[in-house]
């Protein structure tokens, strides 16, 4: 399988670069290609693990391609369909492109082209191939709450720090962590910034071993504080990141991929988005700032406020052991199957299968291989070896 | 005409579709070979999603694999998710009996394939299957290498259902064997993970898997919480196979089969399996009551040995909580006494040919015994490609 993390200088080096896109901006398309599948995916009830997956195939893609040639928000649709597919949560595409229509503007479901059905499907082979068909993704959710099953302390401390851990899992999607750690490297900085910001001090953890200094070390190794600090740092960039007024708009876009060397030409004639400014930022803090040594301040984001997951998935009390939510292969979320699980509604494309039995049902006799008559009384198989 | 036209330059996308093939055709994917690196030689089969070609690597013609071309014609739904499950349960599995996924190879689009690009999963070639091997009778399996056969299968399973992986399609000719007389279990599309139910919600998983002649009372009945007992039924009847050659409940119909089933191992009732009258389809479907079990009865003039006549009695149980897991059924004494399980490259060594299912003639035509080299028919091809599939 290929190697999926890249470290900074790959990060700067990535087609888009090639093809003359800023660093800022390309960070800036990551972060929206990102939103945009987190906000479809939860307002299609899909859940974090498959929206997850979703972002993550979205940032190998384009380690491969280029912002320039691929517009980012068929690419998004099109890693949230596979993602459904592969996280056993499927979604038809037409709905996603339904959902898609709904949240975007006019100017950016433009690139979705004229049969915006048949252009995510195209990508879909391209995605398929660009990713190796490596499918299986793991995220830092199933860490973190692993971990957090280990800390003790304060119950209602622990468990505010968990969900602030939480979001921030899910807003680090937003960036290019997904290509540079491992998730459980990404589950120990958060839930240490988390830890911090909450003031939530782990004195003690189950399974504590003399040699261990810090309570990750049981999970991880050669973790830096340095690392962690920069990890946590990425995250927190996301808040500080000033809201674009004059929305620079989506890749400078070309009518054709020839004439990628000419790039200020086409932003007028393409006419994409220069008209609102982009997904809205985080709104300003609306929880005041906590001032705290070593981490910069910490305006809590109002960003990906989908609580769904976290609140599902914790007992209120935090008594019993949190229900570890299901685990990126396949298995069905708790509960009732979701409404695509069940018998497909008329003329929908998942349609149940007819079929013929495996082998002909017209069974000759013979003194060799003859099977039971079925509506007979057993008789021998095969006539057993005298 | 004019805001149309204007619509339009909006909405050009960065490249057309057209343009968009030509660059995946001229995009070198470094991790997705093309498929051009092999030589189709037979076409061996008909899986769950497409047909199974028999080919030799171009730069190594001693290497031959076997290519599943996933058929992506009538999905309106993109990749199939059967095609995606397989391959990402089969790269989760490694193990000497599960077929090995070498890779995935994507054959370029062309004018032939009007511009769609098709994909095949690249799996090590395995000589024969296990339905191709029983339906030929000049291959003869002597006891100590029907327990080889049996080891490997349970390996197989024990190793899969560790992994929680249910395989879901059970049947001969979803076991291969290589010339060596390693086997292998195939044709994982419809196989799927599962959990133990540790939240205390009952799984849904679809019932219409698994070829009817290999399907479990319980599916049978309508059961959607099903788990690892479902493979070691079908393990059961290949397992029987072994000694009669022949599939040992041949229904037409769910009905039939589970009449079958009632038959060989006795009426289907709560007091042999409690909980049963819970099940979906318990009311609905015609059991025969006052039926013995008969399964060593019936089955000992074939096998003849005591001990494999009570494995195969401990796991074609209805109740699949009492049936044999894979684990229990590899400690049984069928395993562990003469004659012990022994290899099968000797036996296998005799046969040159290549034994497929798909390639044999009817398996109940006395006629054909021999190993014919032509082609099924049409229709033959459609009935093996026979599957529920999974929603």
């Amino acid at each position: 399988m290929p190697c999926w993390y890249y470290d900074k200088k790959e990060l700067r080096n990535t087609p888009s670069a090639l093809d003359n896109i800023e660093y800022d901006t390309e960070m800036r398309y990551r972060k929206e290609g990102a939103r945009f599948i987190i906000d479809t995916g939860s307002k299609m009830d899909l859940g974090y693990n498959t929206t997850a997956t979703g972002v993550v195939y979205f940032h190998r893609f384009y380690m491969f391609h280029s912002f320039r040639q691929f517009p980012r928000y068929v690419t998004a649709c099109c890693c949230l369909f596979l993602a459904g597919k592969v996280e056993e949560t499927p979604k038809k595409c037409k709905d996603i492109i339904k959902t898609a229509r709904s949240l975007l503007s006019d100017a950016k479901f433009a690139t979705f082209g004229e049969d915006p059905k048949e252009e995510v499907m195209t990508l879909e082979r391209i995605l398929l191939q660009t990713i190796k068909f490596d499918l299986q993704v793991e995220h830092p959710y199933s860490y973190l709450i692993r971990y957090a099953k280990c800390l003790k302390g304060d119950k209602a401390k622990l468990q505010k720090m968990v969900q602030m851990a939480w979001t921030f899992v899910n807003d680090s999607l937003c960036t290019t962590l997904a290509l540079q750690w491992e998730p459980e490297i990404i589950a120990v900085a958060l839930m240490y910034l988390a830890g911090k910001l909450s003031q939530f001090e782990v004195i003690d953890w189950v399974g504590r071993v003399n040699k261990h200094l810090r309570w990750w070390d049981m999970f991880v190794e050669d973790v830096t504080m340095d690392l962690l600090e920069d990890i946590c740092h990425q995250v927190l960039d996301l808040y500080s990141q000033p809201t674009p007024t004059t929305a620079p708009d989506s890749p400078p876009l070309l009518p054709r991929p020839a004439q990628t060397t000419q790039p200020s030409s086409s932003k007028t004639a393409n006419g994409q988005e220069k008209e609102k400014p982009e997904v809205p930022e985080p709104n300003p803090p609306s929880v005041p700032a906590v001032s705290i040594p070593d981490v910069p301040t910490y305006p809590y984001p109002p960003s990906f406020t989908t609580t769904a997951p976290h609140a599902s998935a914790y007992p209120p009390a935090y008594t019993n052991p949190p229900v570890v939510p299901p685990t990126h292969i396949a298995a069905p979320p708790p509960g009732p199957p979701p409404p695509h699980m069940a018998g497909p509604p008329p003329g929908v494309p998942f349609t149940p299968y007819v079929a013929p039995p495996h082998y002909p049902p017209v069974v000759a006799t013979g003194p060799y291989y003859a099977p039971t008559p079925p509506s007979q009384p057993h008789r021998p198989y095969y006539p057993p070896p005298s | 005409m004019q805001p149309r036209e204007k619509t339009h330059s909006h909405s050009h996308p960065v490249m057309t579709l057209k343009e968009k093939e030509k660059y995946i055709e001229n995009f070198k994917f470094p991790f997705c070979d093309d498929s051009a690196k092999y030589e189709k030689v037979a076409k061996i089969g008909q899986g769950t999603f497409g047909e199974v070609f028999k080919a030799k690597e171009k730069a190594n013609s001693k290497k031959l694999v076997a290519m599943k071309k996933v058929l992506m014609d009538n999905e309106k739904e993109g990749f199939p998710i059967t095609a995606l499950r397989e391959i990402r349960i089969l790269q989760r599995l490694k193990h000497e009996n599960v077929v090995n996924l070498i890779e995935i190879c994507h054959k370029r689009a062309s004018q032939q394939n009007k511009c769609l690009s098709t994909f095949y999963l690249i799996f090590e070639f395995c000589e024969h299957d296990l339905a191709g091997l029983l339906s030929n009778i000049n291959v003869k399996f002597n006891l100590g290498e029907i327990k080889k056969v049996m080891q490997q299968l349970l390996n197989g399973l024990y190793y899969i259902h560790s992994n929680k992986i249910l395989h879901r399609d059970m049947k001969a000719a979803n076991v291969l064997i290589t010339k060596n007389g390693v086997l292998k279990l195939a044709d994982f599309g419809l196989a799927r993970a599962f959990s133990a139910n540790k939240n205390g919600q009952p799984n849904r998983f679809t019932n219409r898997v698994v070829t009817l002649w290999y399907r479990p009372p319980e599916l049978l009945l309508g059961e959607r919480n099903y788990g690892p007992p479902v493979d070691l039924w079908g393990a059961g009847c290949i397992m029987a196979e072994m000694w009669t050659r022949s599939p040992i409940m041949q229904g037409n119909t769910e009905q039939q089969q589970l009449t079958l089933i009632s038959q060989l191992c006795g009426s289907i009732t709560p007091a042999v399996w409690p909980g049963v009258e819970n099940l979906e389809l318990y009311k609905q479907m015609e059991l025969p009551q006052q039926q013995k079990r008969k399964v060593k009865d019936r089955l000992k003039p074939y096998m003849k040995d005591a001990y494999a006549c009570d494995l195969l009695d401990k796991l074609l149980v209805l109740d699949p909580s009492k049936r044999a897991d894979a684990d229990t059924a590899l400690n049984h004494d069928f395993f562990w006494t003469d004659p012990m399980p022994c290899d099968l490259g000797k036996m296998l060594a005799q046969h040159s040919q290549s034994m497929f299912e798909f390639l044999a003639p009817p398996r109940r035509s006395r006629t054909h015994h021999t190993m014919a080299n032509q082609r099924p028919t049409t229709s033959a091809m459609q009935d093996s490609g026979y599957q529920d599939r999974v929603f």
